[in-house]
């Protein structure tokens, strides 16, 4: 069956000319509009294996595309571009590019499961826009959101220094998601914080963001932690 | 009797039926045991209409099968009766029934059925919920009435919805097997409602079409070209009910990619096959195996195709897995016969 579906139609397919004149007849605007066809062209086929190696897509070989996850969606009520049962046929079939036309409301997700429950084959669709989510996040396809960015900075802190201090994770993350450093609810919190601590305390974080103390005997346990947590990624998404 | 010239058949649906008169046929004793105050099964207890592929009336085909039993002296028929109790093995065995008469057979046919699907395990189906969703055994019932009749105010609905695979192919209730038969009476549905309302439109809503073997053309692309039922490639999500009454069938047209909102007058689910609730005490009573969605388990396919998972006894029809009456029928032929050959001694079988 044919897809008449306006909708469908990428924006940039319409060819259109502002000012047309043909034989002496003006046929400018939508007069002379031409929708130039779309080929798919190729199939890459180890993107379903890439987006099952990132946790909670381990199943999305087993969709066939009934949409009760669509049907179902939190997300689709609001807005009908956001339909999993879309991206999970384009993950399947690797038909990248399209999924990419999508690239920037995939985190919209809001994980309310509702997908998962009703999903006649235990798809866990909800796991798929997470980990589709992610694998957009980590081949930087998309920006990275502050969350991620407060996760680096916390991770960072504990593999070199085994430990973290809380006002080094949040002037780092501050400077990672470009937010500047003083803002009015920190001033203030600040404020409360020098009014109520006691001195012995705030002395031993004022010195603690000097001196940047290590658990004792880190040595290199951060190197070593850190080497693991690359291999683990490496043999999870590369295996 | 004796032992070594009966066979005992537990059931009388087209299965049970169909075993007992092959018994017979071949000059041996059948015992049929039926739970029910009548015999047919779940065509003529559930008032199938008319059934697929022969187009004749289920009380027409299936009441030619019965009397075909009851009226031949080689069979012994118990109605209202279970096997409560079975001892001995194959060649001599005991069964001793509900109302305490003991049976000897030398061998045991089953053809206890199957479950329908009860839809109220769906409950965003709307099944139980508003007076004009109905199953299909519920819709060949009003067809066998001749009146296709919205059960709430009377009204001949415009629109009938048909929601396939109801109690089928889902992981989340556990039923992850098809029930072979309801795209082919669905399709078949669509028709017979047509033929009597043609004011009203069918709508049927599939995952995939599975019309197998013959029933392609003349159940599903006569029930598209001929009698104009709309087949939409949508899993519904919901039905719900507007303010004037109707029905409102939601879900994702996974074809134009757009969700739907569809009034509807009647939403029918087309609910499958459930191993038959008895199953475990079946199991216990008659020692046999279970598969593992619960229907009765089979011996070596190839060399022993009726066979259970015990010596001498054997199964037919819908109690091994969701079937169609032909092949029930079929199956009850075979399983008679194997059963016979077990009187005579000659058993090689494989279990």
């Amino acid at each position: 069956m044919a897809i008449h579906e306006k909708t469908l139609i990428d924006p940039d397919r319409i060819l259109q000319h502002d000012h047309l004149v043909i034989d002496g007849v003006d046929v400018s605007g939508s007069w002379n509009t031409m929708i130039s066809p779309r080929t798919l062209t190729d199939y890459d086929d180890g993107f379903e294996k890439v987006i099952q190696s990132y946790a909670g897509a381990e199943n999305v070989h087993r969709c066939w595309q009934c949409g009760s996850c669509t049907n179902s969606c939190t997300m689709y009520a609001q807005n009908v571009d956001f339909n999993p049962r879309y991206w999970i046929y384009l993950i399947r079939l690797g038909l990248k590019a399209e999924l990419l036309k999508d690239k920037d409301i995939i985190w919209q997700c809001v994980s309310c499961n509702k997908c998962t429950n009703i999903c006649p084959k235990d798809v866990r669709p909800e796991g798929v826009m997470k980990a589709t989510a992610h694998w957009l996040e980590e081949n930087g396809l998309i920006a990275k959101t502050r969350s991620t960015m407060f996760d680096e900075e916390f991770t960072e802190q504990c593999i070199e220094y085994g430990r973290i201090e809380d006002t080094e994770v949040m002037v780092g993350f501050f400077k990672k998601s470009g937010q500047p450093l003083v803002q009015a609810w920190i001033v203030e919190f600040g404020k409360r914080l020098t009014k109520h601590l006691p001195l012995s305390q705030l002395t031993k974080m004022g010195m603690n963001v000097v001196f940047r103390p290590k658990t004792k005997s880190w040595g290199k346990t951060g190197e070593v932690l850190a080497e693991y947590v690359k291999a683990q990624k490496e043999a999870a998404h590369h295996g | 009797m004796s032992a070594q010239d009966t066979v005992l058949v537990v059931g009388s649906g087209p299965a049970g039926l169909s075993a007992a008169a092959t018994v017979a046929a071949m000059g041996k004793k059948a015992v049929l045991v039926e739970k029910e105050d009548v015999l047919g099964g779940a065509p003529i207890i559930s008032g199938y209409a008319k059934l697929v592929p022969s187009g004749e009336w289920a009380k027409d085909a299936i009441g030619r099968m019965v009397s075909r039993v009851e009226g031949d002296g080689n069979i012994a028929i118990h109605k209202q009766t279970k096997v409560s109790k079975l001892d001995g093995e194959a060649g001599s065995f005991t069964a001793t029934l509900s109302d305490g008469k003991t049976v000897k057979a030398g061998s045991v046919v089953l053809a206890t059925g199957f479950t329908h699907f009860d839809s109220i395990n769906k409950p965003e189906w709307g099944f139980g919920t508003y007076e004009d969703v109905l199953t299909t055994t519920q819709m060949e019932q009003m067809v066998s009435s001749g009146q296709i009749r919205c059960p709430s105010d009377g009204r001949v609905p415009e629109r009938v919805a048909i929601l396939l695979c109801v109690g089928s192919r889902d992981r989340q209730i556990g039923r992850e097997w098809c029930s072979k038969i309801c795209c082919t009476v669905s399709t078949n549905l669509a028709m017979e409602i047509k033929e009597i309302s043609p004011q009203t439109d069918v709508f049927i809503y599939y995952m995939d079409i599975r019309t197998f073997g013959l029933y392609e053309d003349k159940f599903y692309w006569k029930s598209q070209e001929e009698f104009k039922t709309k087949f939409v490639k949508a899993r519904i999500a919901e039905v719900t009910k507007s303010p004037d009454g109707r029905l409102l069938v939601k879900g994702e047209d996974t074809l134009v990619k757009r969700p739907i909102v569809i009034p509807m007058d009647i939403v029918v689910h087309a609910i499958g096959m459930d191993p038959s609730l008895e199953n475990p005490e079946i199991a216990k009573i008659f020692g046999v195996g279970l598969e593992k969605h619960g229907f009765i388990d089979k011996a070596e396919q190839y060399t022993n195709s009726q066979g259970t998972t015990r010596k001498g006894i054997y199964v037919c029809g819908a109690a091994t897995g969701p079937d169609d009456i032909d092949s029930s029928i079929a199956q009850g032929q075979s399983a008679g016969a194997r059963a016979v050959a077990d009187l005579h001694g000659r058993q090689k079988v494989a279990v």
